[in-house]
């Protein structure tokens, strides 16, 4: 059963707080889910400081964003996402992200925009389902 | 000065670079806030001692204000309201209200709160006054406009120090140039106040915060020419009148006729205190501020505009505003990014990247300047391995 914390455990065995970024700014680079694709306004996650651009089709997600650090982060949350549980999907949501201590690397500002994008990510889901 | 701060007992391990949206608080006025709530009453009319005790705060409040700014009136010419976003709203009213010919000459440098309530005005014509170079108004730009323009009424809004820029425009010039029209002065003095000298006389409205001068939040003050006691108030209501009848009513004749309603007085209660430490402190105050100026000029790179006071701009070199503020943000250095409440000015400099600011106060210290700068190009480095 795929955990969260195992997909990224590296990122907390850092202890500098600049250190997690750029973990997160690589795994950016890296991440299946961020794909290049035309970005339109029906695509962007309402309620983020950054830009951030995620589509759903063949029950996967993929995600763009301007910022490094944004880039990295839906990477990381799209890539769960599209490999979880139907059950794990169910009763994943920002407290999720608090759980594995990525919350204090978000003000809350930054909460709110992680979780329009969980929420965005719900609609989308069942939309297409 | 610094030990006057709590936040820095409290917090040793932040550093603070974003004053120029907010100060951090001096300790009078959180010790005077406590003792107003402890000892609450309303001003005016109240007839009792307490309301006596917190009328003559309010009134010494005003006085101190006019001590620290060079003017004798000041309960003629100083309203309290809610803050820089209503005090330049209200001048705005008060100076349209009933023209229908009339020109607008706005600084290019505007905070929006400067230009947005000009939007619904109908004005003849909007001119936004060109920047120089180094980032001041252009004052050529200013006559060249005015003397082809053809309203009857001309309304010049200027700020005394950018928000952006962190230059210091010319405000001595700008009377001047406005008196020979006889233009209607309006003054953003968000940035000036408490940082440099200038002298607001001769302006029709100058408009600032206090929580950006070490104070509370939620209280700010309107400066106003005294002939504008001529016109009803923008907000008619109980407080800014001496008599009511059911067919008509005699509004105050002092400043106190544009703060209907009961005013901020937890905030007004902790000025007394907070303007004896800031005309105890001016030459201190300014001098440090000019000082930390030249350091963040040696410091930066990528700043459109030297600062001259307060405040540096930069553009970002690699990924957008959001990572460096994170970035900071993670090694507790808190510093703002992104279209600062300009967004034209902003988007021109920066090709809609937006500008990291950091900004300074009283308390600020050299070596908080130097480790911010020092974050700054650590995060640089690490974001353009990634973009």
């Amino acid at each position: 059963m795929l955990e969260f914390q195992n997909l990224y455990e590296d990122l907390f065995e850092l202890e500098e707080a600049m250190d997690k970024y750029e973990f997160i700014m690589e795994y950016g680079t890296t991440a299946s889910s961020v794909q290049e694709f035309e970005r339109n306004s029906n695509d962007l996650i309402k309620g983020c400081t950054s830009s951030l651009w995620v589509k759903y089709s063949n029950s996967q997600f993929t995600c763009q964003a301007d910022s490094a650090i944004v880039k990295g982060l839906a990477g990381m949350i799209c890539d769960w996402y599209n490999q979880a549980t139907n059950t794990q999907r169910q009763s994943f949501s920002i407290n999720t992200l608090t759980d594995i201590g990525l919350a204090p690397l978000l003000s809350m500002g930054r909460q709110n925009g992680v979780n329009n994008l969980i929420n965005t990510m719900k609609v989308l889901e069942t939309g297409e389902a | 000065m610094r030990n006057r701060f709590p936040f820095f007992k409290e917090h040793p391990d932040l550093t603070y670079l974003d004053s120029a949206a907010t100060s951090q608080t001096l300790d009078t006025v959180i010790t005077d806030t406590g003792t107003f709530l402890t000892y609450k009453a309303n001003a005016h009319r109240s007839g009792h001692s307490m309301g006596a005790f917190i009328d003559e705060k309010y009134h010494t409040a005003k006085e101190k204000i006019g001590e620290w700014l060079g003017i004798t009136d000041p309960q003629d010419r100083i309203v309290f309201n809610s803050g820089a976003t209503q005090g330049l709203y209200d001048a705005i009213q008060l100076a349209t209200r009933r023209q229908d010919d009339f020109s607008v000459f706005v600084g290019g440098d505007f905070h929006h709160s400067l230009t947005l309530p000009f939007h619904s005005t109908g004005y003849n014509h909007c001119h936004y006054i060109k920047l120089t170079e180094s980032g001041v108004l252009d004052l050529s730009d200013l006559e060249a406009t005015l003397r082809e323009d053809q309203s009857e009424v001309k309304i010049i809004a200027v700020t005394a120090v950018g928000n952006v820029t962190g230059t210091i425009n010319d405000l001595e010039r700008i009377r001047f140039i406005a008196g020979q029209y006889n233009a209607i002065t309006i003054v953003d003095a968000c940035q000036s106040m408490g940082k440099i000298h200038h002298n607001y006389e001769g302006f029709d409205f100058v408009a600032w915060s206090w929580h950006k001068v070490y104070g509370p939040s939620g209280l700010g003050c309107l400066m106003i020419d005294p002939k504008w006691l001529e016109k009803a108030p923008v907000h008619p209501g109980g407080g800014s009148v001496s008599a009511v009848s059911y067919l008509h009513e005699t509004y105050l004749t002092n400043a106190q006729k544009f703060e209907s309603g009961t005013p901020n007085l937890q905030a007004i209660f902790t000025l007394p205190n907070l303007l004896n430490w800031l005309i105890r402190n001016q030459s201190n105050i300014l001098a440090h501020d000019k000082a930390l100026a030249v350091v963040a000029n040696d410091l930066c790179e990528n700043n459109p505009y030297a600062s001259q006071t307060g405040l540096i701009t930069m553009v970002p070199q690699h990924g957008t505003i959001e990572d460096f503020t994170m970035l900071l943000d993670a090694k507790n250095i808190m510093i703002r990014g992104g279209n600062l409440c300009a967004e034209p000015l902003v988007r021109n400099i920066s090709v809609n990247k937006g500008l990291l600011r950091v900004s300074w106060g009283a308390y600020t210290t050299k070596e908080e300047l130097e480790l911010a700068f020092t974050a700054i190009k650590e995060a640089d480095a690490r974001i353009s391995k990634f973009v």
